[in-house]
């Protein structure tokens, strides 16, 4: 009676094909490329330059950390690759698709095919069951898990049925997390997913993630004020006003318990 | 302006759309009082200073013929004021260019200015003088309809001679504000006026010398009606006395007082159902601002404002919107009353009839309004007055939801994620949803009420005309004839079929009901005149007893098997005891049938013939008009097609107004209800909308949940507000009918069409102008904030 249309958008079947074996290892491994990107807020009078012109590529299945001082445009960006924002000027890619240009209904089957994020605040559906807003992604997405293997995957398959008011803030954040993952998404966007957590439950959410980057091979960028997590990376992005200032690679990613919180 | 009262216009300000809502649905309430108040009232009030003015009588009579002396007679009764004796009389008038019969009332006043009771109100020219024997002064709806002034002339016949009238003047009295020619149910002033001779000259002409024919009479303060008419029938009994009766009966008034009774509850139906759905919007609209301002309000008191300050901040809130709508509501009732008032203008004739702005129906219309709209804020304002602040500034506690039956179902019919999401959220929120069901019901059942009540006039006219009718003309004669005049009718070339009307005016009357009508008389081998039941059948009439029309049964309360005392009016006043035998459905007047034999053995004599009814061949129509309209017994001729095209078109011109006036409203309703449903469920779940987008749903999907909810409620209210529809328009045909005539329900198929359909379309235009906003959603904003 309900059910929403599936997403079978161009975007989902042209761009993103399950193995592109035509692609040289070049298409292989980048994920994204951006290229002079800017964000300008203008507020009345008053501009913001959320983004001053930053380049990268992010490379598929890898661990990227992005660490700065509290407006230094870090979400900014986030969520322009993820799609809910767009850049004023400046070039994004995911693959061979050319983000920049879409307009907003492949926006969101770019979102919906590729994309999984995680919140500080876990922006569960307070009305629907844990296994329930899981299955509010699985409704639509192309090849999901099950949702009890979601669940199951964060550790929560006893709680299915409870609603979020009855779970702790971090077992909602592994909900949020089950979410995003069960679509097997190629992207997980994470918005200082462990903010609002203490350290051990921000380390099992932590090793959740690094779990479907492993065995999913999905590229992880997460946000974060815990200079401790950039340990985990494959690269750490250092952002100053609303500039990538340095990029550091790490010769080896240690896993998330071993963080020193 | 207090800083607070600042936060209160921001907070209208903001709020506009649904604060307007809300006052539009509460000003429909004020309008549609203050509009059936206001006619009310100026047709009351005016009808009473006329009446004063004009000293309207109290009782009347009419009598064959009685000498002019019995008025001092009767002036001697006790508890009578005054007493009036005049000459009616029924004439035809030679409008040598009209096609159609041109009939007239006859009604004598003093050539010296004597009179006392029922006075003319001169509009122009003057009265007739004496020893002017042609002067007549037409009234003034006649005069206006056929553009007929002073000095104009024209032949008349007036007891069967021909006679040359002049008017000299225009005017009308009060015991003519509705003046129907006889035989029929429409007023038509092109073809029907009434005329004031002069009673010398009326004397005259009708051969009455000295003589009466008609009785007014003003009693005095507490004197006893029933008394007085008793002893006006002893007075009059010698001389063909038809019984007197009091202002309820006389035909003028009692076409006035049924339109005051209509009127009157119009106010009792219409307006609470406004009232019902404003203060159910105040209670959720503000319901929800109070939630949404919970730490705000624990924050004002923590800064020391008291929970009696906070109670009155948010009732202002409600206040303000009322002052709104009942200036809203004034405006369109002013609007209105004026356009009803000058509707009534055409139909009752006033010397001056306006629209009367009465301070106290205005202070009325307000204090309803705010009175329901502070009722609807009680529930918030109190919770917002007793809110401690720091139970106010720490989150409200999270919502609980649960599965419900619904969903158990659901579950196995394949319910999706956001299925889930809306099903909850409505049983989450039992109350609010049970409103939007009842608001939605509401408009739906005002419109299926209003729509019906036209599938009932036009089920009222068909049967009037195509069961009760089945001649194709009538005729009425100038006075009572015998069986002659039919065969004479029969004679003309193309009358395929002649049948007399034969009737005796009776008061019926069971345990302590009296009522007066007309006893008509059925032959065994009548076909016009023989009475159809609802299938088409014939009515057996039975044979000694009596059929009822089920009007006039219920007015005297019996059943058939039940005995009716029957006493002839006028004539021999014989009395009998007739046992109903029938019931025969009929919607317009009051009456009641017998076998011609009953009614002669009543009458103790064959009952005379009033009028004709005949069956003709229409290829001799016109021929059979002009050689009736040549007879001078001929009073008047009601051509069946002719007065139902005249009925539908009243009934049209009036009723199509009617209809935009009530879709407008119930449309008004369902938009002000779902409207305000649907911000507040937008602004409920803006944080979930947004979380949904940003999981990859696309605009059209999120706005499912928004719009599915309200389809979801809407589509509940269908029947629910055709079930309410259902019992409305009973009770308002029950309120709106009258000793005139019954309106039967009777709702075509197609109005339950039309009201679902109508409100529907209001509602999902409306939910879907909400849900636009979902365009609008900034997911990044929405996201950042915490619920
Ligand atoms: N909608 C907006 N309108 C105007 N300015 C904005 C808007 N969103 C962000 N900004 C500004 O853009 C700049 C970058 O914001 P952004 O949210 O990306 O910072 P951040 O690095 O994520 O900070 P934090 O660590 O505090 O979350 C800030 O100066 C912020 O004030
Ligand atoms: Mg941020």
């Amino acid at each position: 009676m309900f059910t929403p249309q599936r997403g079978s958008g161009k975007l989902a079947r042209k761009a993103m094909p399950p193995d592109a074996t035509a692609s040289p290892a070049q298409a292989e491994r980048t994920a994204f490329t951006g290229r002079d990107l800017r964000k300008i807020y203008v507020t009345g009078e008053t501009e913001v330059h959320a983004l001053r012109g930053v380049d990268f590529d992010i490379r598929k299945g890898e661990i990227l950390v992005l660490l700065g001082p509290s407006g230094s445009g870090k979400s900014t960006l986030l969520n322009i690759v993820g799609g809910l924002d767009r850049a004023t000027s400046g070039s994004l890619h995911y693959e061979d698709t050319e983000l920049s240009a879409l307009d907003d209904a492949d926006l969101t089957r770019f979102r919906r095919a590729q994309i999984g994020f995680i919140f500080q605040f876990y922006n569960l559906i307070p009305s629907l069951t844990a296994e329930e807003n899981v299955r509010l992604v699985t409704d639509i997405a192309d090849d999901p898990m099950d949702p009890g293997e979601a669940l199951a995957l964060v550790g929560l398959a006893e709680r299915r049925h409870h609603y979020p008011a009855q779970l702790s803030g971090g077992e909602q954040q592994r909900v949020a997390v089950a979410r995003a993952i069960a679509k097997q998404p190629g992207v997980l966007l994470c918005d200082e997913p462990t903010g609002a957590l203490d350290s051990q439950t921000g380390v099992r959410v932590l090793e959740t993630l690094e779990a479907a980057n492993r065995e999913l091979d999905t590229t992880l960028l997460i946000i974060t004020h815990n200079a401790g997590i950039a340990a985990m990376a494959d690269r750490v992005f250092h952002f100053l006003d609303g500039t990538i200032a340095r990029i550091e690679t790490n010769e080896r990613r240690i896993s998330p318990a071993e963080i020193s919180w | 302006m207090k800083a607070l009262d600042l936060k209160l216009v921001r907070d209208l300000w903001r709020m506009r759309g649904q604060a307007l809502a809300i006052a539009i649905v509460l000003a429909a309430a004020s309008a549609t009082f203050i509009l059936s108040m206001g006619v009310h009232r100026s047709l009351y009030e005016t009808r009473e200073a006329y009446y004063a003015q004009n000293n309207f009588g109290d009782v009347f009579s009419s009598m064959t013929r009685a000498p002019r002396s019995v008025v001092d007679e009767v002036a001697q009764i006790e508890g009578v004021q005054q007493a009036q004796g005049s000459i009616l009389q029924y004439a035809i008038l030679d409008f040598p260019d009209r096609s159609e019969a041109v009939r007239a009332l006859l009604q004598s006043v003093d050539e010296r200015g004597r009179d006392r009771l029922d006075r003319v109100t001169l509009k122009a020219g003057r009265m007739p003088m004496p020893g002017q024997p042609g002067e007549v002064v037409a009234d003034e709806a006649f005069a206006l309809a056929n553009e007929v002034g002073p000095g104009d002339e024209f032949d008349a016949i007036i007891y069967g001679r021909m006679q040359r009238l002049r008017v000299v003047g225009i005017g009308l009295a009060p015991n003519y504000v509705n003046a129907l020619a006889p035989g029929d149910i429409v007023p038509d002033d092109t073809r029907f006026g009434v005329f004031w001779m002069g009673e010398e000259a009326l004397e005259a002409a009708t051969d009455r010398t000295e003589a009466i024919n008609a009785l007014s009479v003003k009693l005095q303060r507490g004197a006893s009606e029933a008394d007085v008419i008793r002893a006006i029938d002893r007075i009059l009994a010698p001389y063909g006395g038809a019984g007197a009766y009091t202002r309820e009966d006389h035909p003028s008034h009692a076409f006035l007082e049924s339109e005051l009774d209509q009127l009157e509850a119009m106010v009792q139906v219409i307006p609470p159902i406004f009232l019902i759905v404003s203060t159910f919007l105040v209670y959720v609209v503000l319901g929800r601002m109070i939630r949404t301002q919970r730490s705000l309000i624990g924050l004002l008191k923590a800064f020391g404002y008291s929970g009696l300050a906070i109670a009155w901040h948010y009732l202002k809130f409600a206040l303000a919107i009322a002052l709104l709508a009942t200036a809203l509501g004034a405006a369109a009732g002013i609007w209105m009353g004026r356009a009803m008032t000058e509707l009534y203008g055409e139909y009752y004739h006033f010397p001056f009839l306006r629209f009367h702005f009465a301070p106290g129906v205005f202070l009325s219309a307000g204090a309803l309004a705010m009175g329901s709209a502070a009722l609807g804020a009680v529930s918030g304002v109190w919770s917002a007055a007793r809110l401690t602040p720091a139970v106010a500034m720490s989150p409200p506690p999270p919502p609980v939801y649960r599965a419900g039956f619904v969903e158990r179902v659901g579950e196995k019919a394949g319910f999706t994620a956001i299925g889930h999401m809306i099903v909850r959220h409505i049983a989450r929120w039992p109350t609010r949803s049970a409103m939007t069901v009842g608001g939605v019901g509401l408009s739906i059942a005002l419109l299926f009420a209003t729509l019906s009540f036209i599938d009932s006039s036009n089920y009222m006219l068909s049967s009037y005309f195509f069961r009760s009718q089945q001649q194709d003309l009538s005729v009425t004669f100038t006075e009572a004839r015998n069986e002659d005049v039919l065969f004479e009718l029969a004679q003309m070339p193309g009358v395929l079929r002649v049948e007399p009307v034969r009737a005796l005016p009776v008061e019926m009357s069971h345990a302590n009901r009296v009522e007066r009508t007309a006893l008509e008389a059925i032959a065994p081998d009548a076909m016009l005149s023989a009475r159809i039941d609802q299938d088409g059948n014939l009515i057996a009439m039975p044979p000694g007893g009596l059929m009822l029309s089920r009007q006039l049964a219920s007015q005297l309360g019996v059943r058939p098997g039940d005995n009716v005392r029957v006493k002839m009016l006028g004539g021999r006043r014989t009395e009998a005891m007739l046992p109903v035998g029938a019931m025969v459905d009929e919607f317009i007047g009051a009456r009641a049938y017998a076998s011609q034999d009953t009614l002669d053995t009543l009458a103790r004599d064959s009952a005379p013939v009033g009028a004709a009814l005949l069956l003709i061949d229409p290829a001799h129509r016109d021929d059979i008009l002009a050689a009736l309209k040549a007879m001078p017994v001929v009073l008047s001729i009601g051509d069946r097609d002719l007065e139902m095209a005249r009925f539908q078109e009243m009934i049209d011109g009036n009723i199509n107004t009617m209809i935009i006036f009530y879709i407008a409203f119930a449309s008004a309703i369902a938009v002000g209800v779902v409207y305000n449903g649907a911000r507040i469920l937008f602004s409920e779940r803006a944080h979930e909308l947004a979380t949904l987008r940003v999981l990859g749903y696309h605009r059209r999907e999120v706005a499912v949940v928004l719009i599915g909810e309200i389809a979801l409620l809407v589509a509940i209210s269908v029947p629910v507000g055709l079930l309410m529809g259902y019992a409305l328009a009973q009770f308002m045909l029950h309120m709106f009918g009258s000793d005139l005539f019954r309106l039967p329900f009777a709702p075509a198929d197609a109005t339950y069409a039309k009201a679902a359909l109508v409100v529907l379309a209001a509602a999902m235009l409306t939910a879907v102008t909400v849900a636009r906003r979902v365009m609008r959603l900034d997911m990044v904003r929405v996201l950042k904030a915490r619920e």
